[in-house]
Parts: C-alpha cells; structure tokens; sequence
C-alpha cells in the first residue's frame, strides 16, 4: 500500500513538472538569429541618457544600441536596435520625438506611435528620418 | 428604540437604493484622444494611426534613398499624379498624400506645384495666373515639375476558417520627368487580422 502510495506521488510530479515545463516551453516563439562574427559595419553609435518610469516595460524590453547617420544631405536619421526580453511574443509602441539646436521641440508629421511586433527574444531595429535640418536631437518613447 | 432602528434602516435602503438606481444610468462619454497614438480605434479598416505609419515609412524610405540629391535644383518641383484607391474602403487618399506632403514640403528639397498634377488643385491660383497673363500679355511661366508622384492602394483580403486578414498595401514611385525614369519606389504593408464573431480560440 505504501508503496504504491508513493509511486502514484511520483507520478503525479512527474506529470505536474512535464505540464509546468510544457506550460512554460509551449507558447513560446523565440528567434534563433545568425550573423557575421566579424561585422564589417562601422556603425556611428549615439551615447544615450536614459529616463525609466516603467519597470516592467524596461525588463520587457532593452535598447541594445542607438547609431545615427545623415540621409538626403543634412537630415538626421535615427536607428535603435530594440530587444525583447521575454520568451513570448511582443507588442512594442514606440515614438520618436525630434528636437531643434534651441531645445525646441520640432513639430513633425512622423511623430507618430507606431507598434511592432516582436518573437520571443527577437531583436530588431527601428529607425526614422528627421524631414526638417533643423532636427538636431531626438527622444525616443517606448510604451505597451 | 425599536423604531428608531427601523426608520434608519430604511433610509439606508433608500440611499442604496437611489444611487443603485442612478448609477447605472449610462452617460454619453467623449474623450480626445492622440489620433496618431494606439488609443485610436483600430478596425479592419485603415485607421488615422495607419495613415500615419504608412506616410512616414515612405518619407522615410524616399529620403534615405537619397534620390533627391541629384535633383537639378532646389527645391525640386514635383507634381502629384494619380493615387489609385483599389481598396474596397471608400477613403480620401488624401490622408495619405496630404501628410507626405506636408512631410517632403518640410525638408526644404521639394516644392510641390499645385497648378499641376492630378493632385490637390489650387483653382484660384490658376485663374489669377491667366488673369495676370491677359491683363499684362505676357505668358506666365510656370515651373516645369522635375518630379512626378504616383501612388496605389491595393487591399488583399485572405479568410480563414476564424480569422479574416486585410492586408493594406502602399505603393509608391517617383518619377523624373526628364527621362521618364523611375528614380524611388517603395512598398509599405500592413496587415489586419479580425476574428470572426462566435468563433472560439485565436
């Protein structure tokens, strides 16, 4: 009797650790990704400040870098590789917010929240285009 | 005593009863909200928030071509051609060309002709250039456009056993008139996926 007893536990947690581990594996959609081991880019990385209201929006995702160059001339184009942390599929709003020499904010029809998707882990970037030279500096928002 | 409770108690149950009543009275709201933000009410439809989207990703994938750079002055005349609408949404494309408009228009490397182009037309800017030109006998000269902009909205609708997808594409080219040649063009995406009513599961 105690034997059986105690095998029927076994069982039992056996097949609880085999749905935890199935719960937890199941749904998810990660990104395997392959690169050059070398880049040959030369990216023109932007130090950035950072300013954290929302925690859980942080530790769900991460700005890997930010990196800009000049398109059309003399506008300022803006690229950051964004990360998701997590092992489900993701929704990220986000808004890029342009800045004048003067600290002014510019007024620009592509100050828009736009959302992407993100698999489980994926990195990708999102970028955009000042329309205006008079851009000089930019904010990116991040929000779920 | 006895009474005293009783009479209590009913006013209570009066009051809770009152606002019981009241509060389940269902008052119109209305709020402003960003038109361009994801509070806007998505559809199956292309909502303000695509509009927005879809003009910016092709702002900026013209600029970050660099085709303008070789324009023959600056700023570079571009005339808007046609927008096919082959969408099944009776829509104003306007809420698409207005904002790349407005956007190519701020960096300074383009000047759009209304005058000319199946665009949006400036009427009384033509009359007062043929009036100026009756009135002083001498041919007004109007820029010849350098650029021409043509674009085409395309509606794809895919059902599934649950789920409906519109896929909503953008497609735009410029032009130079010069040679004829096609300098940019870009295709943007985006797609809706809808659920069926009563259907269960995702």
């Amino acid at each position: 009797m105690n034997t059986s007893s105690s095998s029927l536990l076994r069982l039992t947690g056996a097949l609880f650790a085999t749905g935890l581990a199935l719960v937890l594996t199941g749904c998810a959609t990660n990104v395997n990704t392959y690169e050059r081991a070398e880049s040959q880019a030369a990216p023109n990385y932007v130090a950035d400040k950072r300013v954290i209201t929302d925690n859980t929006l942080a530790g769900t995702f991460r700005v890997v870098s930010i990196n800009q160059g000049t398109v059309s001339g003399n506008l300022l184009k803006i690229q950051a590789t964004v990360e998701n942390l997590k092992n489900k599929t993701r929704t990220l709003n986000y808004k890029f917010e342009w800045v004048d020499v003067n600290g002014m904010a510019v007024d620009s029809p592509n100050e828009t929240w736009k959302a992407i998707l993100l698999q489980g882990r994926e990195t990708q970037t999102i970028s955009t285009v000042a329309v205006t030279p008079k851009a000089v500096d930019f904010r990116l928002k991040f929000r779920e | 005593m006895k009474s005293n409770l009783n009479s209590r108690f009913t006013g209570v149950l009066a009051l809770g009863a009152l606002l019981a009543l009241t509060g389940c009275e269902t008052v119109p709201e209305t709020r402003t909200v960003d038109a361009k933000g994801p509070e806007a009410v998505n559809t199956s439809a292309i909502n303000s928030q695509d509009w927005s989207n879809a003009a910016d990703q092709l702002v900026g994938s013209l600029l970050s071509s660099n085709a303008l750079d070789n324009a023959p002055r600056t700023p570079a005349v571009l005339a808007v051609d046609r927008v096919i609408n082959n969408t099944q949404l009776m829509v104003d494309t306007d809420l698409l060309i207005k904002k790349i408009r407005v956007a190519l228009t701020q960096t300074g490397k383009i000047a759009i002709t209304n005058t000319m182009g199946l665009g949006e037309r400036a009427v009384v800017a033509s009359e007062a250039a043929e009036l100026e030109e009756m009135q002083s006998g001498k041919k007004q000269k109007v820029l010849v456009p350098d650029y021409t902009l043509y674009a085409k909205l395309i509606q794809q609708s895919d059902k599934g056993t649950k789920v409906t997808q519109n896929t909503y594409s953008f497609q735009m080219s410029l032009v130079q008139t010069k040679t004829g040649l096609t300098v940019w063009e870009e295709e943007k995406s985006i797609a809706k996926q809808t659920k069926r009513a009563g259907s269960v599961g995702w």
